[in-house]
């Protein structure tokens, strides 16, 4: 008889404390029905406070795993990027945040984790480690992630370099990735505002793209990274202009 | 005494008794046996850290061991306190804490497994748990035994539904036995708090089974003897294994007169082949869960239990015994009885 395939959590050892910000962190039933409320919850307060316009839902991948990356200015841009989702995948994403700013304090841990369903990264030390855990993940089709390529948000609203990470990722595998472009949230939550003003935010989205012939290496990263830094350019292009999704 | 009246179907009792035991903690104290066992309980806990620190003092443990020995005894006291308490309290009290058992020894027997991927089978399982106690909170013994059947038959509906064969009889089987393990089995926890004598009896299931562990322990480090199963569980021995076997046996035949004084089960043959059957059983539980756990590559179910591991790694000795017993004791002289039916979906689940 040929052995079955077990695949324990893969946080099952880590205690509570530790579970919540892990980058290991699996769900469970009743912690998916917290993320899906709580997201339902944003894209009301999204559509209703900040006229969230979204184009090109048709695009996202019905089954993980996918990526959703975009440019990154405002702390609404993953709640932007999370509400565009269709009904059925509300909440089911891991936005991926700064470990430093989204899970600093056990509080704000487990609000990062537990309503947002964020997983931390660790952007300076060990960046190497948690990027090798996401792909294990994404490879496994565990996972969708919501990620900002940037690094950090724009002080000024313009798109900056993509770093190479997003390469380190989902270089060599089939993992689709989706460019998105992220327009009013800059004007409406700025990085140094306290609280969102209402606006209007618009989340274009354009065809996954994949990169399985693209080498698994320093150049192969960079390649993906230029690649999907100029898909969101001209996203954002096609959205002031007032197109769809090229 | 006349017997109850029977209205519909439906058995009519003293509704004063069944609201007392649902709810009244005030006839906690009536039964010498509840009495005793708590009182022992209270003791060895009170007792068992100046044992511990003398063990230290005098060299015959070692200071790390002494920090796991006073770590696990932390675990028992909120284990005995998440146990007796609710048993005293009332019935209600019971069937929420069986469910809160289930819910979580099915959570970590779905994280090991990797189970909880599933979310359609998983959440029918969870659906299942549910039903379980609900039909043992309403005293509904047909709904209770068709629980499995039901819940097994929704469990293939709705894996075949998904339309893909690959792994199928996995997720099938792993539902189906995460079921009967959590449900079915540690559903009859609960049922039992349907019997007027439901404390007694609770309590000396739970002492003896959690004794049968000690003992097997015990009686493993006092004579060397060949290993019982080593490559399913490396510590247990022949030696342990059948110290254990006798000396609950004894103990569960001995408290088990004060707790049956005077009803039918309360014979020797029958307290000794009980008392025989808790040993037995609670070792094969154990087993149980040891071989699910190595075939796995694991050594702990979960973390929640300092010291002892996960919920199922506490309680494996439970899974087997509960439904044994309660299946003995209800053929020789019935649980519940003399208590009200259909507490609440009356008429409805009694045409």
């Amino acid at each position: 008889m040929k052995p079955w395939n077990y695949h324990t959590a893969r946080d099952l050892q880590l205690p509570m404390q530790k579970r919540w910000a892990s980058i290991r962190r699996e769900d469970d039933l009743a912690s998916h029905c917290v993320h899906a409320a709580a997201w339902h919850a944003f894209r009301l307060f999204l559509r209703l406070y900040e006229h969230l316009e979204v184009r090109g839902r048709e695009h996202i991948p019905s089954r993980p795993p996918f990526v959703l990356v975009a440019n990154h200015s405002s702390h609404l841009d993953a709640l932007a990027l999370g509400s565009s989702l269709p009904r059925g995948q509300l909440g089911a994403p891991f936005p991926v945040a700064a470990s430093d700013t989204f899970f600093t304090g056990s509080t704000r841990c487990v609000m990062s984790a537990l309503f947002l369903n964020a997983l931390p990264f660790k952007r300076r030390a060990c960046s190497a480690h948690s990027l090798e855990t996401l792909r294990e993940r994404l490879k496994a089709k565990e996972a969708c992630l919501i990620l900002f390529p940037e690094g950090t948000r724009s002080r000024d609203g313009a798109v900056h370099s993509f770093k190479c990470g997003i390469g380190a990722l989902v270089a060599g595998t089939t993992v689709p990735v989706v460019p998105c472009a992220i327009s009013g949230a800059f004007e409406a939550w700025p990085p140094d505002s306290a609280f969102p003003d209402r606006g209007h935010v618009c989340v274009n989205i354009g065809r996954a793209l994949r990169f399985e012939s693209v080498t698994n290496d320093r150049e192969g990263w960079r390649e993906v990274a230029n690649q999907l830094e100029a898909h969101v350019r001209q996203l954002l292009v096609n959205t002031q202009s007032g197109d769809h999704a090229h | 005494m006349a017997p109850p009246a029977r209205r519909g179907g439906l058995v009519e009792d003293n509704t004063m008794n069944t609201s007392e035991r649902l709810w009244s903690p005030a006839s906690a104290w009536q039964h010498p046996a509840t009495t005793g066992i708590v009182i022992g309980v209270f003791t060895a806990l009170v007792l068992a850290p100046i044992v511990f620190t003398l063990l230290k003092r005098t060299g015959r443990v070692s200071v790390p061991t002494q920090r796991e020995l006073v770590l696990r005894w932390k675990s028992w006291v909120v284990i005995s306190a998440g146990l007796i308490v609710p048993i005293l309290l009332g019935a209600v009290a019971v069937f929420i804490t069986g469910l809160v058992l289930s819910l979580l020894c099915y959570r970590e027997y779905a994280r090991t497994t990797g189970l909880f991927r599933e979310r359609a089978v998983h959440t029918v399982v969870i659906l299942g748990l549910l039903l379980v106690h609900f039909a043992a909170a309403d005293h509904y013994y047909r709904l209770f035994v068709a629980a499995l059947p039901i819940v097994t038959t929704t469990i293939v509906a709705v894996a075949v539904a998904r339309d893909d064969p690959r792994g199928f009889i996995q997720r099938v089987a792993l539902a189906t036995l995460g079921f009967i393990l959590c449900g079915t089995w540690l559903g009859h926890f609960s049922y039992f708090a349907n019997d007027a004598n439901y404390r007694p009896i609770l309590l000396w299931i739970l002492l003896c089974v959690e004794l049968n562990d000690v003992f097997a322990y015990c009686w493993g480090h006092a004579l060397s003897s060949p290993k019982l199963c080593p490559r399913t569980s490396p510590g247990k021995t022949v030696a342990g294994a059948s110290g254990a076997l006798v000396t609950t046996t004894l103990l569960a035949a001995g408290i088990g007169h004060f707790v049956f004084d005077g009803q039918v089960v309360d014979h020797t043959v029958t307290l000794l082949g009980m008392g025989l059957g808790i040993a037995v059983l609670g070792q094969i539980g154990d087993l149980v869960l040891s071989s699910i756990k190595r075939d796995l590559g694991i050594k702990d179910m979960g973390l929640i239990l300092p010291g002892h591991g996960g919920m199922l790694d506490r309680f494996d000795s439970l899974l087997l015994v509960l439904p044994v017993l309660f299946h003995v004791i209800n053929y020789l002289q019935g649980i519940g009885t003399d208590q009200a039916r259909n507490i609440i979906t009356g008429a409805f689940g009694n045409p």
